[in-house]
């Protein structure tokens, strides 16, 4: 490359990084993701068993199931389902006695970048009636649509005629209401109620995208919760958004939905509008800052899919746990000896998860 | 749509002993229609009257990969016999399964999944899932994860269905 041409590239790349969203090439081509969870099961004492959350069982136009498998020591192994909400797991068991429990599951999926077009309905989009629709409007244990949120919900939607413009409302609401704590642990239990009723409304994305299904729910939006983890850095320029090395441990994120006539379902991520705020180099920025306004705009509407998703679970059972249900599976899960592992504890129960991305 | 998943059981190779094959419940026998390296058609109707191992695999399924010289044994040791093995790789680039070939010869054809939806069809979301079908073209047992599919009590099964 002459000079001439290696500074019109770097002045292109240098103009292409100060865009607040960038936009990645190739964004609608499907990408191959490998993903390894290793779980090994300290100190056990007696019958020791681990639920590792498998990728989405269903396939869509943003993530397509490869397959996964697995090895290790344990007695015997499933692969099962919460059986209400198809969130699939590994259910390993070992015997009173085996000194090192351990299972690697090993995954491997597809994705694509999502986007939705709120300008166009689309004339053959996916309905949901019935049974289902009343099932993403049910509220959950942690999620009530009555009460306070109902309430507030009532207020942020004043005016606001669609499901659409509903969403909308309440997106914008959590942006400029809720705001990303770093010391909540994990992600956190989206214990909306709570949260409302304290005002304390910081929290991470089980906090923050959980306060956007219930208040969309109690005024009949059909909204979810989606849980994953994830993969791969940003391609839009966004180091908050994305992980920097294959080490994914640590980087379990849930998102959301809501449905709309004419779209189907619609992604928006309102926490990570809040994470970009916190996180986003230098950090702390002004929710005007550029790049805040960018994921703003983007968050609604659009996923970048450097995430696998999981499942969509609440007040998940797991087959064969002697503990409560959890408000949702996105962690790795072990008990020994009837007693559950701390799950957002990953040295305590020792699990790591790895992940790269698989060219042909 | 929500879906709920079927519970599917699974055994260890580590519990070989007590690993045994799972009589299949999960209804009618799905087709199968791939092609494989050479582009040679196969159709599972076509081996009625055989009983055949439907194995679905992947090159970077370390248990796959390590059943693998089981199956051929036992293939070897039913020569002449109403037998036959159909390896469904999934959805992997040709180039890649034929380099894993040229490490592991297999006297077997090994048909190509390109879009998963035979892996799908079957319910074989997690592999090695292996099916083995009965001459009258019907699933009979399945099994998932790895397995020493030359011991005698797999042997035997298939004995029992070659009867």
């Amino acid at each position: 490359m002459d000079r001439r041409a290696f500074l019109q590239t770097s002045a292109a790349a240098a103009a292409a990084s100060a865009l607040p969203w960038r936009d990645a090439l190739a964004s609608t081509e499907w990408r191959t993701f490998e993903t390894i969870t290793r779980v090994e099961v300290l100190k056990p004492r007696g019958v020791s068993r681990a639920w590792v959350p498998l990728p989405m069982t269903d396939d869509t136009d943003w993530q397509k199931t490869v397959g996964s498998t697995w090895t290790g020591n344990a007695a015997r192994a499933q692969v099962a389902s919460d059986g209400k909400y198809g969130a699939t797991m590994v259910f390993a068991e070992w015997r009173d006695g085996e000194a090192a429990p351990v299972i690697e599951v090993t995954s491997r999926f597809m994705t694509r970048d999502r986007a939705v077009d709120l300008g166009k309905p689309v004339p053959n989009a996916e309905r949901l009636a019935g049974a289902d629709r009343a099932f993403y409007l049910a509220p959950t244990e942690l999620i009530p649509t009555d009460g306070i949120v109902r309430k507030t919900a009532l207020e942020v939607t004043k005016g606001a005629k669609t499901d659409v413009e509903k969403a909308r409302a309440i997106y914008e609401w959590v942006v400029d209401n809720t705001f990303r704590d770093p010391k909540t642990r994990g992600c956190g239990w989206g214990d909306i109620k709570s949260m409302l009723e304290s005002g304390n409304l910081g929290g991470k994305c089980g906090d923050l995208n959980a306060m956007f299904v219930g208040l969309a729910r109690s005024v009949g939006v059909p909204a979810r919760d989606v849980y994953g983890v994830r993969v791969a850095r940003s391609e839009h320029g966004y180091a908050s958004l994305g992980v920097g090395s294959p080490n994914v441990t640590r980087a379990q994120h849930c998102r959301a939905e809501f449905f709309a006539a004419g779209y189907g379902w619609v992604p928006v991520d309102p926490a990570d509008v809040r994470k970009v705020v916190l996180e986003e180099p230098p950090g702390k920025l002004a929710v005007n800052d550029p790049k805040v306004e960018a994921a703003r705009k983007r968050l609604f509407g659009s996923w970048e899919m450097n995430w696998l998703a999981y499942n969509m679970g609440h007040d998940v059972k797991l087959p064969g746990a002697s503990g409560p249900k959890l408000p949702y599976l996105m962690y790795i899960n072990a008990e020994t000896a009837g007693e559950m592992r701390d799950q957002l504890d990953p040295d305590s129960l020792k699990y790591t998860i790895t992940s790269r991305e698989v060219k042909a | 749509v929500r879906q709920l998943v079927v519970l599917a059981a699974l055994a260890f190779a580590a519990a070989a002993g007590a690993a045994e094959l799972k009589a299949w419940t999960g209804g009618a026998t799905p087709p199968l229609v791939l092609q494989d390296l050479n582009g040679r058609t196969h159709r599972l109707a076509d081996y009625r009257g055989k009983v055949v191992l439907v194995n679905f695999w992947a090159t970077w399924c370390e248990p796959c990969r390590d059943e693998m010289p089981s199956i051929e044994r036992l293939r070897q040791s039913l020569a002449g016999k109403p037998f036959e093995v159909l390896a469904v790789n999934i959805g992997e680039p040709l180039g890649r399964i034929e380099r894993f070939l040229e490490k592991m010869p297999l006297g077997f054809p090994v048909l190509l999944d390109r879009d998963s939806g035979a892996a799908k069809a079957w319910k074989a979301r997690v592999v090695p899932a292996t099916f083995l079908v009965g001459p009258d073209s019907r699933i009979r047992y399945v099994h998932y994860g790895e397995l020493d599919w030359s011991s005698e009590p797999v042997r035997k099964r298939v004995a029992e269905l070659l009867e």
